[in-house]
């Protein structure tokens, strides 16, 4: 239909095709009403942007009250809220210095990806039995690990274009780390998909509606909690920026916005995994019906649970120090990638004696 | 399991941490009340001073030095806080107890040639009050048995 | 200055004054990955000249250059001059201000032993929680020196002769209440921090310095007494009054991080210990002789050594008749500390991740190694 061609008409033909246009726009937007309520509200940009700003204020807060200290205070009235917007407008209008000699493609993009590739994950998570923005049906959750296969790969863009010797240093931190995370949480996941039945995220969650996977699979539960914290570059394994080695790890030469889309990376990861966490081990969205509104309660408990495990996982930071990297590397490979083969047998014993 | 005990154990003792007071002073609003020995800027009484000296000799850092003052007919000591210590050598070596330390140490000026405060300047104490327009409350620190908390004294 | 050439594999790292956990110092690291090969320790960032400046103060007006030397520790570094100061002019210190003078400095140490261990715990990745306790925990004692002499760390109480105030009402009783809150908090520490699995991951068997090279080295301080060797200045040539004190010299045997940690946080306890003694059995008297500001020292030389919580500091004293001291030379406990950091790349295997944490154990005050 060629709209632009018939637009430039008399009068009374805009007329009738401008209408014509906004009629096109207005079918378009009630017909495909609930994706783009989804993709715009929940779990889109506004659940990730939202999330992102409460749980820098929330971290913020906590953690100074752990410390026996205020947090902010001055900005928004007592309790700081407006702290997080005047960083941020802060951080849009200072000035982003670019070194000499930096690959300046990958210096100026990769900031970017690093934290909306996890944000491409968030699409698969049902929240509903018929909220999921994308149903791909049985290939939910490879899809989801495979997009959280390419997040590692900024990071290490981002040091090595970084032309600075700490930033080279944290970029191949992130690749040990990397290394020794990702393989326990495969096999975790698959144990799960074993025990469910199928790879589709919304009948793992169905199959979820008598007992949690958390109680017959409690060793995967706990190994696949230390692998998010691995994953999300979490304290107590923040290695790659540990802020009293490498002055800031890969993030050092990052000013500006892109310094503010680095921080935004680490709350959208956190966000992705624990989202797939609470799937895969905590009965998802299940729940008691509220007042009758199943889509409405089913949405409050998986937010209720997410506020939850987003608590435990900020109280994390101020109890533990963080290990050396090979530490870290025999944490990953000698115990947690064994116990993570243990679960697997455990759930296979269960399947095959039919308990399950 | 004493290994597991050991690692869960910090986590039991952070979290109780969140619901303790903090412990900070909110400064405009609130000031601390310090001891009665506390070092803080000069107060010079002009009838006791002898024009002995002393001052001006035992100070380590010379910032005190005697400038005659209208009215009266010796010199007095003029002290520059530019480059005071606050030992306390002058006011404890004057014979006649004629400089005295105060609790007011709002000092910053934006000038600094307005620091060298003469023996005129040197005799006025303000009040805190008239130096801090915004405080609310005076208070002071007490010790319970696991917490150092502050409390309000008076108010402004 | 003149750096070493560096091997051409090798990758030379600048822990240079821009850092968040650097000090006041630059530090050279030559590392091919994560193992550090060889450490050169740049300092003079922060020299002042002050036995330069000393030369042009009496003896009385030096002890206010000489406190600034260390923040942290400000009473045993001024006591090291008295002394000195004490022996060149010839007089006796009567008891109680001697019993004072313990008082102040074992709560000095405390203050920088406390530091210390914030620090210690920051620098593991423990997120600044323990730092910001341990802040905490000094305000009760900063309120007990304001109390006694006035200042919250540039006290300045000691003069040739004695101490310039004595206690005020009621100060025996806030000692013992402050001791009493400090130990209740310190099983807070030892519980949260030191047997947390976490941290002794992070500090046994790092950075292991023998008995045998910590003497040929010229280690001093909790890094000598953290190899299991028993050398303390208060116990070897006993001023003040630490020979009538009641307390044991702490040593251990494991000679790694994690040793020198506990070894100063067990002699935060005898200082506790001695701080209540102090408090409950202080002779009566007076708390100085008679000294005059201007005095003039008899020509001689004159050496005190005493214990600051970083180690041994010695003061060697020149004078010649005048109300100035002819010249002073000091030689500080951090300044030999960190050449036995230097060393212990070649003596121990130590990664990029371990070098804050091996920093922080031997704990250098870098103004107090520049003076």
């Amino acid at each position: 239909m060629n709209y632009f061609n018939t637009a430039f008409g008399t009068a009374s033909q805009v007329q009738q095709n401008l209408s014509g246009i906004l009629a096109y726009i207005l079918s378009f937007l009630s017909a495909n009403s609930k994706p783009i309520l989804q993709v715009l509200v929940l779990p889109g940009l506004a659940f990730t942007l939202v999330f992102a700003i409460v749980a820098v204020w929330f971290e913020r807060k906590f953690l100074a009250r752990a410390m026996l200290r205020v947090g902010p205070y001055y900005c928004g009235g007592r309790s700081g809220v407006l702290q997080v917007f005047a960083d941020f407008i802060k951080l849009f209008l200072k000035e982003i210095i670019i070194p000499e000699k930096v690959n300046w493609l990958f210096f100026a993009i990769t900031p970017v990806m690093v934290s909306m590739v996890p944000g491409l994950a968030l699409v698969l998570i049902p929240f509903d039995a018929n909220w999921v923005l994308w149903d791909i049906g049985s290939l939910g959750l490879p899809m989801f690990l495979a997009i959280m296969g390419i997040a590692p790969l900024m990071p290490i863009f981002a040091g090595w274009a970084s032309n600075n010797k700490y930033s080279f240093i944290g970029a191949w931190r992130v690749a040990y780390m990397y290394i020794s995370g990702e393989i326990p949480i495969v096999i975790c996941a698959a144990s799960v998909a074993i025990m469910a039945g199928s790879f589709n995220l919304v009948k793992i969650v169905e199959a979820q509606k008598n007992m949690w996977f958390a109680i017959p699979q409690f060793i995967g539960f706990i190994i696949f909690f230390i692998g998010l914290l691995i994953e999300s570059e979490r304290t107590p394994f923040d290695m790659p920026v540990a802020e009293v080695e490498l002055v800031f790890g890969w993030r050092t030469e990052f000013s500006g916005i892109l310094f503010g889309f680095t921080m935004m990376a680490e709350y959208v990861m956190l966000q992705a995994w624990t989202l797939l966490f609470i799937t895969l081990y905590l009965g998802g969205y299940n729940g008691p019906i509220i007042m009758g509104n199943v889509i409405g309660s089913h949405i409050f408990w998986l937010l209720a649970k997410f506020a939850i495990i987003v608590v435990f996982v900020v109280l994390l930071r101020c109890v533990y120090s963080r290990p050396r990297m090979d530490q870290m590397l025999k944490i990953g490979w000698n115990y947690l990638t064994p116990i993570a083969l243990l679960n697997l047998f455990v759930v296979l014993a269960l399947k095959l004696w039919g308990i399950f | 399991m004493s290994w597991i005990k050991r690692l869960l154990r910090p986590i039991g003792i952070v979290a109780p941490y969140i619901f303790r007071n903090s412990q900070t002073v909110a400064y405009p609003t609130e000031r601390l009340i310090f001891k009665d020995r506390f070092r803080g800027r000069h107060k010079f009484y002009f009838e006791r001073c002898i024009s002995c000296g002393i001052c001006a000799r035992v100070c380590p850092c010379a910032s005190i030095v005697l400038v005659p003052a209208e009215g009266h007919e010796k010199t007095y000591p003029s002290i520059d806080y530019n480059t005071c210590s606050f030992c306390g050598y002058c006011v404890e070596y004057c014979p006649k107890q004629a400089l005295e330390f105060t609790d007011v140490v709002e000092l910053a000026v934006k000038d600094r040639s307005t620091l060298k405060y003469s023996p005129e300047q040197l005799s006025v104490v303000p009040e805190i009050k008239d130096l801090v327009p915004r405080m609310k409350r005076r208070i002071e620190a007490y010790l319970t048995d696991k917490e150092m908390k502050y409390r309000k004294v008076k108010d402004v | 200055m003149s750096e070493p050439t560096i091997k051409p594999e090798l990758m030379r790292i600048s822990w240079g004054p821009q850092h968040p956990m650097s000090g006041q110092t630059r530090i050279l690291l030559d590392t091919d990955g994560e193992k550090v090969h060889k450490i050169i320790a740049d300092l003079g960032y922060t020299h002042r000249g002050i036995e330069k400046v000393l030369e042009n103060r009496s003896l009385l007006g030096g002890l206010i250059p000489i406190e600034r030397m260390a923040m942290v520790d400000t009473a045993n570094i001024s006591i090291g001059y008295v002394t000195a100061a004490e022996k060149a002019l010839g007089i006796q210190v009567p008891e109680r201000a001697q019993w004072i003078r313990s008082l102040v400095c074992e709560m000095s140490r405390i203050n920088s032993h406390l530091y210390a261990f914030g620090l210690q715990a920051e620098a593991t990745g423990y997120f600044p929680a323990v730092f910001i306790w341990t802040t905490v925990d000094r305000e009760v004692l900063l309120d007990l020196f304001e109390e006694l002499t006035g200042a919250r760390w540039s006290f300045n109480h000691f003069l040739p002769g004695g101490v310039h105030k004595d206690f005020p009402e009621g100060f025996k009783e806030k000692i013992i209440e402050a001791a009493h809150y400090l130990r209740n908090r310190f099983k807070d520490y030892w519980n949260a921090m030191i047997e947390n699995p976490m941290f002794e991951m992070r500090c046994d068997n790092v950075a292991i310095l023998e008995p045998k090279d910590a003497l040929r080295l010229g280690a001093t301080g909790p890094v000598l007494r953290g190899s299991g060797i028993p050398i303390d200045m208060r116990k070897e040539e006993p001023y003040a009054a630490y020979a009538d004190l009641d307390w044991q010299i702490i040593t251990e045997d494991a000679c790694d991080v994690m040793a020198r940690t506990k070894v100063r946080f067990h002699e935060i306890g005898q200082s506790l210990n001695m701080m209540e003694q102090i408090a409950k059995e202080i002779p009566e008297g007076e708390i100085k002789t008679r000294f005059s500001p201007f005095a003039r020292a008899p020509a001689g030389e004159h050496i005190s050594r005493v214990e600051n919580a970083r180690g041994e500091m010695s003061i060697h004293l020149w004078t010649n008749g005048t109300t100035n001291p002819y010249r002073v030379k000091i030689m500080p406990p951090s300044l030999r500390n960190m050449y036995v950091f230097e060393r212990l790349a070649e003596l121990s295997n130590m990664t990029i991740a371990d070098i804050p944490v091996v920093i922080n154990s031997i704990d250098p005050w870098y103004l107090d190694a520049d003076r």
